[in-house]
Formats: structure tokens, C-alpha cells, sequence
């Protein structure tokens, strides 16, 4: 099987600190792959190791076949990263920010494209207009959405995307996921929110001390076992 | 999507950046009217200069006109030469209005008349001491000392604001080379730089009426030069990944480093390693052997003036008490006793600029300053040409009026048409000009590999 996202023994030490002991995963496309684990389990550093803002120690990442310390431009053209908070040029307006992410990763959209993207994520034509330091967090967050969207990218790594986004919000981010996944998207999802990753999620992987202990398909397990489940890893 | 098309977009991007912040707009404009102003007060000055170098040929005829009536028929060579006053006057280059140099704190003229040459060297009319003190406020000026607050105003936080506002991590995530970003970032920051200066370059060039010859394109190397040192500076900082506020305090303070600090150091260092006779010492000491030479018999005095002038020595022996010849010999030998003590001063004067040309590679203000005075003819060596000059020109005049009172010839109305004449012109030390570009090319490709070097060695941390 071809892996849109793979990590062979995956190793990152930080000075004094042991942040990756050894990932292996593997994420094929259209999977939903979502981190749970606590603040320091190794979720961020296995995203940013994907995201190539770090190198590994030891050990090797792949992004659709392609090592990412070997060619880190490469792969960022598979990717597309929404982080916990989205923070954008405050003097430009949502269609300007969104037109210049976009244009970096080589996509130049006409006005009516770059609204509908904003409006798929949810922000009104009126905020797109509007210069982002007027933002809520969750119409930035909107904005990242859309900014990943527009990129077409193979993979989605979230770092705790709903965060910030209230509930109605939440759910359509939710539903974009499912409909990007459906279309043949990887998502690789850290996040603390256990409900919404049996939502989305197609695998839910339990990260501890820089370890994935536990995988499991969502399909598997209801919410109040997964809930178990993870609250079993924290506590021993 | 190419690499060239990227870069495009990106300036594009910088331009949106620029544009919204409107702080940094406003400084720009502050800087060309800053510019302008300099361009302003530069040909102003020069324009007040030439004015009145116009006027010294009409005090001189003014001066003939009067004696002329005082003296209706012939006269005495010697009361001529006593009362009759000219000029030597040290003509600006049209550069020199773009960087006015020691125009200012040197005379421009000397005002002459046939007595002892150096005291009327060096009597210049008084300035006022705080006007010298705050000096010019030329293009020249704000080109070198403000046109680096600027870049650093640009530029303090190319990377780092993105850093601090937790852009950068949604920025790297594009398939975008982070040198490239960095390279857009600066080189539009060089665009809106280099923009300036070199309109106001432009404008200063046009308003002075310099000629189009090759010390246009020097004059826009050395500008461009010089700001792409202070870019290459803004690139090593930006290289080390600091706060904004830590790169704005180092770029600040390599500013008053080499802008204020270094080249005050080097000013005392330079003066005490080139001690120069102070011009005072050399002017009592030319007046007390002037003074002198009323007590001393004539006959030494004369036999002292001779061995200078021996063509004179068959002249008739003095007798009376007072006659002009033997007066002009006495004031010709104060200069003659001065002679070392003259020397020595220029030469010291000119050992000082070339020590310092040789340590203006410490900072490139100091090069960028001799470098852009040279061209436009206001540096030292110049003025010290010029002062040659008029030397030669106060011996010319001995030579004219000598015949006259040795060989006691009355001086007639039509000698004064024939009197020599003096005039020079600022001609530009091209040499200096070249060594200085030299370095200063060599100075901006050690803090561009610098910085590149920095860049290579620590990626760019999106945190």
C-alpha cells in the first residue's frame, strides 16, 4: 500500500529532552489521523518533523515517498498546515492574505475563487474585506482553513485547528474534513478534543512521552471508550 | 511556478507590507525631504560662494580705482604694493555642491597684498564657531550619516516581525526557499533605498548642473555601494535570528559605531599620532622676525634678503631711513623663517589625510565621506593645492613688483593692468575617490558573504 504520510523509527532528542522516542505510522490517503495525547507527549514535534521545521535525530519522515530532510521545498508542496493559532498580516485584508499564501504555494486565484474559498471555510464576504487585525481567532482560524484548502495539498497536518473555533464553527470544520477526506485528502490531526477526533477521525493514535502507545479505528470504539482509553494512558 | 515568477510575487507582497505601514512611509518621505533640503542648502552655499568670489575682481578694481586717484599720476611700486589689495580665490566644482566637505571651515579666498605671505594666509574672516560646529547639512550628509537610519528603520525586523507575530510558521509551510523570502524582503527594501538615493542623486546632480561625465556613475557606484553595506549589515543581523528589538539595538548601535564612535576616536587618534605646528605658533613667530627686522642694521638684513634674490644685489646701497625695498626684504625674510614651520604644517595636514584614507577602511562612513568629498574636489588635499597656489601667486606678485623697487621704476597706471593674476578651480582626487570605492566594494562582499555564511549555517526557525 502507498503511504501518503510515513515515519520509519522516528527520533527527536532536544537538549536535556527526549521529545520522539521511535515513531513508526503510516497514513494512507484519505485517512483521518488524529494525535490525542497530553501537553509534551511528542504530538507537535511529530507534526513540525513532518513539516520539516525541525530535523530528526534519528530516523526518517516521508511525504507521499519523499524523505523530508532530503528535499524539504519538496514536500511542502503535498502539505498544507493549519497551526493552533493562525496568525496572518494584520494589515491586510482576509482575500489579500489569502491570495498571497496562496500565490507562495503557486496557485493564483482570481477574487470570485479566493471569496469562495473563505466562504467554503465559513467567513463572510463582508470579513474578507476586512483587514485581519480586526479578526475574532476563530475568523483567522477560518482564514488558515481556507488557506490550506486552496492549496489542493495531499495532506492536512492540524495542530489543535479547532481551537478557538466555537461550536457551529467547529462542526463545519468537521464536515470539511470529512468532505476533503473523502475526496482522497490525509489528515494528520493533533488535538486534545477526544469527540471531535471519533468525529473526524478514521484511526485515533495515543501518544505518551514521545511514544504512540495505542492505535485504534475510530469505527472500533464509541466515544466513552475512547475517552477511557486515553484517560487509561494518562493516568498510569 | 518559477523561481523568478515567486520572486515577483513577493516583492509584489512587500509592496502591500510597505504600503500599509504607514510609519515607515512617512519616514521615507521625512528622507527625501531631508534629501532635498541637503540639496537645497548644499547649492545655496555654493551659489553664496561663487557670489561672492564674483565680487572680489570689482573690489580689486574698486581698490585700483582708488589709488589710482590717490595716486594721479606714478608712484612708489612700494606704496603700491602696500595699499593695493587682490585676491586668490579657490572656485568651487559644480560637485561641490552635493558635498561641501571643508569648504566651510577653510577660506575660499585669501586676500592678498605684498607684505609677508603667511600671516595673510591664514588671516581668514571669523566664522561663527557653533555654525562650524553643527557643520554641513549637504546631500553628501544625509546620504551618508542618515540614509543608513533609514535601511535600519526598513529593516530591523525583516524576519523577525514575522517571527514575533507567529507568522512564519504558516509562511515556511509554503514550498518557498526561506533565502528567497529573505532575499525578496531585502531586495525591495534596497529597491525603495537605492530609489531614493539615487533620485536625490539625480535631483542634487541637476540642481547643481554637474557635467555628465564618468564622476556621475561613480557618484551613483558609491551610493549604491555604500547602501548595500549597510543591507549586508541588516543581512548578518537578520542571520542570527534575534528579537526585533535585539536588531534594532545592534543595528542602531553599529550605527553610532561606525558613524559617531570611530571616526571621533580616529579624529584624536589621527592628531595625536600626526602632530601638526599650530598655525598661531607660525604666524607670532613670522610677526616677532618681521617686528625684528625695523632694529636690525639694513645692511644684514639686505645681505640676508639677497642670498634669496641675488639678481638684486647690485641695487644701490640704502642710505635713508625708510625706503619700501628694504621694508619688502624684511617681510619677505618673516616668510623666509617660517619657510620649515610652513612646511610642516602642510605636510602634516596632508600626512593626517592620508592616515586617515588608510584607516577609513575601520568605517565605511568615513570612507564613503573622503571618498564623496574627493570626487567633488572640497577634501583637504585640495585645499591645500589651493593654498599652494597662492603662494605661487604672492611670489608672482614679488616677482612683478620687484623689478620696480629695486630698480626704482615709478608704477604707472598701466602697470596695474599687467599685475599676474590668480584663479583655481577644485579639480576632484579621482585617486581617492577609486581607493575609497575600492574597499568599500571590498567591505560590502565580506558582510554579504558574512551574512550568506550565518545563513547557510542556522536555518530559519519558524519559532
Amino acid at each position: 500500500m502507498n503511504y501518503i504520510l510515513e515515519a520509519r523509527e522516528l527520533r527527536k532528542e532536544y537538549p536535556g529532552r527526549l521529545a520522539l522516542r521511535g515513531l513508526n505510522l503510516q497514513i494512507a490517503p484519505g485517512e483521518v489521523f488524529c494525535l490525542l495525547g497530553q501537553n509534551g507527549a511528542g504530538k507537535s514535534t511529530t507534526i513540525n518533523l513532518f513539516l520539516g521545521f525541525v530535523a530528526p535525530t534519528s530516523g526518517a519522515a516521508f511525504v507521499n515517498g519523499v524523505e523530508v530532510a532530503a528535499q524539504p521545498l519538496k514536500i511542502k508542496e503535498y502539505l498544507a498546515y493549519i497551526p493552533e493559532q493562525v496568525m496572518l498580516y494584520p494589515h491586510l485584508t482576509g482575500l489579500e492574505n489569502l491570495s498571497l499564501f496562496s500565490s507562495l504555494a503557486g496557485f493564483q486565484y482570481k477574487e470570485p475563487e479566493l471569496q469562495a474559498y473563505l466562504a467554503r471555510a465559513g467567513l463572510s464576504t463582508e470579513a474578507a474585506r476586512r483587514r485581519v487585525g480586526t479578526y475574532s481567532k476563530g475568523m483567522r482560524q477560518k482564514v488558515g482553513i481556507a488557506i490550506a484548502v486552496a492549496k489542493h495539498a495531499k495532506v492536512l497536518l492540524l495542530d489543535e485547528p479547532t481551537s478557538g473555533l466555537d461550536p457551529k464553527a467547529s462542526n463545519e470544520f468537521s464536515e470539511l474534513l470529512r468532505q476533503l477526506s473523502a475526496e482522497g485528502t490525509a489528515v494528520l490531526m493533533a488535538t486534545h478534543d477526544i469527540f471531535r477526533a471519533k468525529e473526524v477521525g478514521t484511526r485515533v493514535g495515543i501518544m505518551r512521552e514521545g511514544k504512540l502507545v495505542d492505535v485504534r479505528p475510530t469505527a472500533a470504539l464509541n466515544a466513552h471508550e475512547l475517552e477511557q482509553l486515553y484517560l487509561t494512558y494518562m493516568h498510569d | 511556478m518559477s523561481q523568478l515568477t515567486l520572486f515577483r510575487l513577493l516583492l509584489t507582497y512587500e509592496w502591500w507590507h510597505f504600503r500599509a505601514a504607514r510609519g515607515l512611509v512617512l519616514l521615507t518621505g521625512l528622507l527625501l525631504a531631508t534629501g532635498l533640503y541637503g540639496i537645497y542648502y548644499g547649492t545655496t552655499e555654493i551659489e553664496r560662494q561663487r557670489q561672492h568670489l564674483a565680487t572680489l575682481p570689482e573690489l580689486t578694481h574698486h581698490n585700483v580705482a582708488e589709488l589710482q586717484q590717490k595716486f594721479p599720476d606714478s608712484a612708489d611700486a612700494g606704496e603700491i604694493g602696500y595699499y593695493h589689495t587682490t585676491y586668490a580665490a579657490h572656485h568651487p566644482d559644480a560637485w561641490a555642491a552635493l558635498s561641501l566637505g571643508q569648504r566651510d571651515v577653510n577660506p575660499y579666498y585669501v586676500k592678498l597684498r605684498l607684505l609677508g605671505l603667511q600671516a595673510q594666509l591664514y588671516a581668514t574672516d571669523n566664522v561663527n564657531p557653533v555654525k562650524s560646529l553643527s557643520g554641513n547639512f549637504d546631500l553628501a550628509f544625509v546620504l551618508v550619516y542618515l540614509l543608513p537610519l533609514l535601511i535600519i528603520a526598513l529593516s530591523f525586523n525583516l524576519l523577525s516581525s514575522e517571527r514575533e507575530q507567529g507568522l512564519l510558521p504558516l509562511l515556511l509551510a509554503q514550498p518557498v526557499r526561506p533565502a528567497l523570502l529573505v532575499g525578496a524582503k531585502l531586495a525591495f527594501r534596497m529597491g525603495v533605498v537605492l530609489g531614493l538615493a539615487w533620485l536625490l542623486s539625480a535631483i542634487g546632480m541637476g540642481w547643481a548642473g554637474v557635467p555628465l561625465d564618468g564622476r556621475v556613475l561613480l557618484w551613483l557606484v558609491f551610493v549604491t555601494a555604500y547602501a548595500l553595506f549597510w543591507f549586508g549589515a541588516v543581512l548578518v543581523v537578520t542571520a542570527l535570528q534575534r528579537s526585533s528589538a535585539v536588531n534594532a539595538v545592534a543595528l542602531v548601535g553599529t550605527w553610532l559605531l561606525l558613524v559617531v564612535l570611530i571616526p571621533g576616536l580616529l579624529n584624536l587618534g589621527v592628531a595625536a599620532a600626526r602632530p601638526v605646528p599650530q598655525g598661531l605658533a607660525l604666524t607670532i613667530k613670522q610677526r616677532e622676525e618681521i617686528h625684528a627686522g625695523w632694529d636690525r642694521p639694513k645692511a644684514q638684513t639686505m645681505n640676508r634678503f639677497f642670498a634669496h634674490y641675488p639678481q638684486w644685489r647690485d641695487t644701490a646701497t640704502i642710505r635713508e631711513r625708510f625706503v619700501w625695498r628694504w621694508y619688502y626684504a624684511f617681510q619677505h625674510l618673516g616668510d623666509v623663517s617660517v619657510e620649515p614651520l610652513a612646511a610642516a604644517y602642510a605636510r602634516g595636514l596632508q600626512q593626517r589625510f592620508v592616515l586617515v584614507e588608510q584607516l577609513n577602511v575601520l568605517s565605511p562612513a568615513i570612507n564613503a565621506q573622503t571618498s564623496l568629498n574627493a570626487l567633488a574636489g572640497t577634501d583637504l588635499p585640495t585645499h591645500l593645492q589651493f593654498q599652494s597656489s597662492a603662494r605661487a601667486y604672492h611670489d608672482s606678485l614679488r616677482a612683478y613688483y620687484y623689478p620696480f623697487l629695486f630698480r626704482q621704476v615709478p608704477f604707472t597706471h598701466a602697470d596695474y593692468a599687467r599685475e599676474p593674476t590668480h584663479s583655481f578651480t577644485s579639480q576632484p582626487e579621482l585617486p581617492t575617490a577609486y581607493r575609497g570605492l575600492g574597499k568599500l566594494l571590498l567591505t560590502v562582499a565580506g558582510t554579504f558573504a558574512l551574512g550568506l555564511v550565518l545563513m547557510r549555517r542556522r536555518a530559519i526557525s519558524p519559532r
